[in-house]
């Protein structure tokens, strides 16, 4: 028996020549052009307004500048000052974290219930959807600060009304237990913004998740629990991520509610208002972009936990577990 | 170094970037030349105040124009937070309006900077002096260089509302009474005001209180060498005497802090209000009274005899170091300084003037006249004015008002506002 051996030559396969775009193509190297010269007008935003202000305000942020004369570098000097010897600072901190915290479930919490009924009452929710939108687009004007500024002023329409009912809280513009509250308010009654999104979350549930629920007795409330909030936890983290970020910026309308002071002892004094009354009124440069980047890692930190966290709660369809 | 292609576009980008930064040379001309009548020149005038004041400018730039018509001055207002923002960040950028109204807190800062026209060579001619005195023409000196001159003089003092106490029925406060006295005379009013109103707002909130507290003690703020010249303990001391006031003898906080930027004066709270004299006018606005609803006395004083108050700019004049036209911007300065016509259009809108030859144009209604009237009477408590306030004054003066405002809300003790004013005077001195 002859047994025959074949060697078989190795294939080998000559790797496919990579199109370079540009490259001895002269119409392809036109258009890698065009493209480029379309996102001029980006970068350069993007390195002269953004990159370059931020890495400029890290440098400052090392030093100590007064606008007038040159930064001198003090390394840490200005993020110890902060967390050692700067109490309004702490309490910058604090009176921020708080809001973030309170307002930002709340405002939240609003905006699905309201976007619960407009999804389940359909007469009218053109209407509606305007109706509560609105505040989103106005709420952060000046002219509502004042407003606000003037509702919960003592014997505002809040005080006389709450008057009627036995609360005779006084105003809460001046009351340094109520600032809060009060700004938590403002901040809820825009949360037309968020509703939007629910609402486009709640349409695209399927309609046949529903029917199963209900073909097993599903209650009311556990269709809630067991359907839309799974369903909708994409959306809710969206929100929530987008609001939370949102709350850290809070500046204009407690710069106008507290007429740039930050008072009733220091409870509107977010971090960004202080951030901005160092730099602009003090003339403390360094330590104002010290704080804006200290800002920032907060609302980094805040995000990568709420990221972190996402895996447990938010699913996504399609997603096997 | 550059390839071929990279180096079009690098081009490009610095373009971009001069453009959008807004890089430009800029000229200078010699500031020892004489004013040319046919050279047509731009001068750019800056001032805080409202519409009233503005108008009032707008009247003064005409009459400027009748002698001068190839000047041209274009007015910008503000008021006084936004116009410092504004020129602090126009200073970093060396683009600061050729004149501008000037406050005694920004002095040094400006002048140490070399920000501000060195005024020496338009002394005495370009801007005439005669109608002033020493002590005033002293005050806008800075390390031997005269940055600025003063517009008008004012004085702390006590503005009384007649309203309130005639309809509470207490007597007018006398003046010069201890501090612990016009607390006792506040809390008469306060107990006749029925909790609508009171007798002032708390008096250890302002800087200026302190500042006569320690004078009357024969101190003041800083020395010359822009050092603290006050203890812990003297501050300290301060803020307690002031515990009675924040007990319900004053204005409760929580109400000022709705009327804010008013103070208890202005809002129809209080009867009375530590403050510089040239603040009537503003009050008569915020008020709505006729100006015979308004009363001067001299403030509390610390030892009877002491020499605790002082004249200082109400505001002032000054040139931008970089101005093209310094001689320009020198006649415009003194025709607003000196003219008696300037005078006539001002009144005592901008204090008392402190050139005798405007002050001659001024026909003083009675606010005005109680005004003048007022520092005339003080002339035994007139000290010399303490050195130019340190660089950085306007943030110590807010932290001591905010502090103020802590105590009166309950938010913080005495020994935590003492150390976070001195760890704050610490870092402004420093920085």
């Amino acid at each position: 028996m002859t047994v025959l051996t074949t060697t078989k030559a190795p294939v080998t396969v000559a790797p496919a020549r990579r199109r370079q775009p540009g490259r001895g193509n002269p119409r392809a190297r036109r258009e890698l052009l065009a493209g480029y010269g379309f996102l001029v007008p980006w970068l350069i935003g993007f390195f002269g307004l953004t990159l370059g202000p931020m890495v400029m305000s890290l440098y400052l942020s090392f030093t100590r500048y007064n606008i007038f004369t040159p930064p001198e570098f003090i390394g840490l000097a200005n993020y110890v000052r902060m967390f050692t010897d700067d109490p309004v600072f702490i309490k910058s901190v604090k009176v921020t974290l708080t809001y973030v915290l309170a307002g930002t479930p709340l405002k939240l919490a609003a905006a699905l219930g309201v976007a619960l009924l407009l999804n389940y009452f359909t007469k009218g929710s053109g209407f509606f959807r305007s109706a509560f939108y609105a505040p989103s687009l106005i709420g952060a004007s000046v002219s509502i600060a004042i407003v606000w500024r003037a509702m919960f002023g003592t014997d505002g329409p809040v005080d006389s009304a709450l008057g009627l009912i036995g609360l005779d809280l006084g105003g809460w513009v001046g009351n340094v237990d109520l600032a809060i509250p009060m700004m938590i308010c403002l901040t809820i009654w825009q949360f037309g913004a968020p509703m939007v999104i629910f609402l486009a979350g709640l349409q695209g549930i399927p309609q046949e998740l529903y029917e199963a629920a209900e073909v097993d007795g599903a209650s009311s409330l556990a269709k809630f629990r067991h359907v839309t909030l799974p369903m909708l936890s994409s959306v809710i983290f969206f929100n929530l991520l987008l609001e939370t970020i949102h709350a850290f910026q809070v500046f204009g309308s407690a710069f106008i509610i507290s007429n740039g002071s930050g008072s009733p002892g220091g409870m509107l004094n977010f971090m960004t208002l202080y951030m901005y009354k160092r730099g602009f009124a003090d003339m403390q440069m360094g330590y104002a972009a010290a704080i804006a980047w200290v800002v920032l890692i907060f609302v980094a930190i805040v995000a990568a936990l709420l990221f972190r966290s996402s895996k447990a709660w938010v699913h996504y369809a399609g997603e096997t577990r | 170094m550059f390839s071929k292609k990279l180096a079009p576009a690098l081009g490009l980008g610095l373009a971009a970037a001069l453009l959008l930064t807004g890089c430009g040379g800029s000229g200078s001309s010699d500031p020892s030349g004489s004013l040319d009548p046919n050279q047509q020149i731009t001068l750019d005038l800056a001032f805080w105040g409202n519409d009233v004041r503005a108008g009032m400018y707008e009247e003064a730039i005409v009459l400027f124009n009748q002698q001068y018509p190839n000047i041209k001055v274009s007015q910008t207002f503000l008021g006084f937070p936004e116009f410092w923002e504004k020129r602090q960040i126009e200073a970093a950028g060396g683009g600061l309006p050729d004149v501008m109204m000037f406050d005694y807190s920004y002095l040094r800062q400006y002048s140490e900077n070399g920000l501000l026209l060195d005024l020496a060579p338009y002394l005495g001619s370009t801007i005439k002096t005669d109608g002033f005195t020493e002590a005033a023409l002293g005050i806008g000196v800075v390390d031997g260089h005269t940055t600025a001159i003063s517009i008008g003089t004012n004085a702390w003092a006590m503005y009384l509302n007649n309203d309130i106490l005639t309809a509470t029925g207490v007597a007018p406060y006398p003046g010069n009474t201890s501090f612990a006295d016009y607390d006792a005379w506040m809390d008469q009013v306060t107990q006749a005001g029925g909790g609508t109103v009171y007798g002032g707002q708390d008096w250890s909130g302002r800087i200026q209180n302190f500042e006569i507290w320690l004078r009357g003690q024969g101190k003041d703020l800083f020395t010359d060498a822009s050092e603290v010249n006050f203890t812990a303990a003297e501050l300290k001391a301060f803020w307690e005497a002031g515990q009675p006031g924040r007990d319900g003898i004053c204005v409760p906080q929580s109400k000022l802090e709705e009327v804010y930027p008013k103070f208890g004066l202005g809002s129809g709270l209080a009867a009375t209000e530590l403050t510089w004299d040239n603040f009537g006018a503003s009050y008569l606005g915020d008020l709505g009274v006729e100006q015979t609803s308004l009363a001067i006395a001299a403030p509390p004083i610390y030892r009877a005899g002491a020499q605790d108050l002082y004249l200082k700019p109400s505001m002032m004049h000054a040139i931008a170091a970089n101005t093209d036209q310094p001689v320009a911007a020198a006649t415009l300065v003194d025709f607003l300084l000196n003219s008696e016509a300037v005078g006539a259009i001002f009144g005592t809108n901008r204090g008392i003037p402190a050139s005798a030859t405007q002050l001659a144009g001024v026909n003083l209604d009675p606010l005005s006249q109680k005004i003048y009237d007022y520092e005339q009477s003080i002339a035994d408590r007139l000290g010399a004015a303490p050195p130019v306030p340190v660089v950085g004054y306007g943030t110590i003066e807010e932290k001591f008002r905010v502090l103020g405002t802590e105590l009166g809300l309950g938010t913080i003790t005495v020994d935590q506002a003492v150390d976070q004013f001195l760890s704050e005077v610490s870092h402004v001195l420093n920085s």
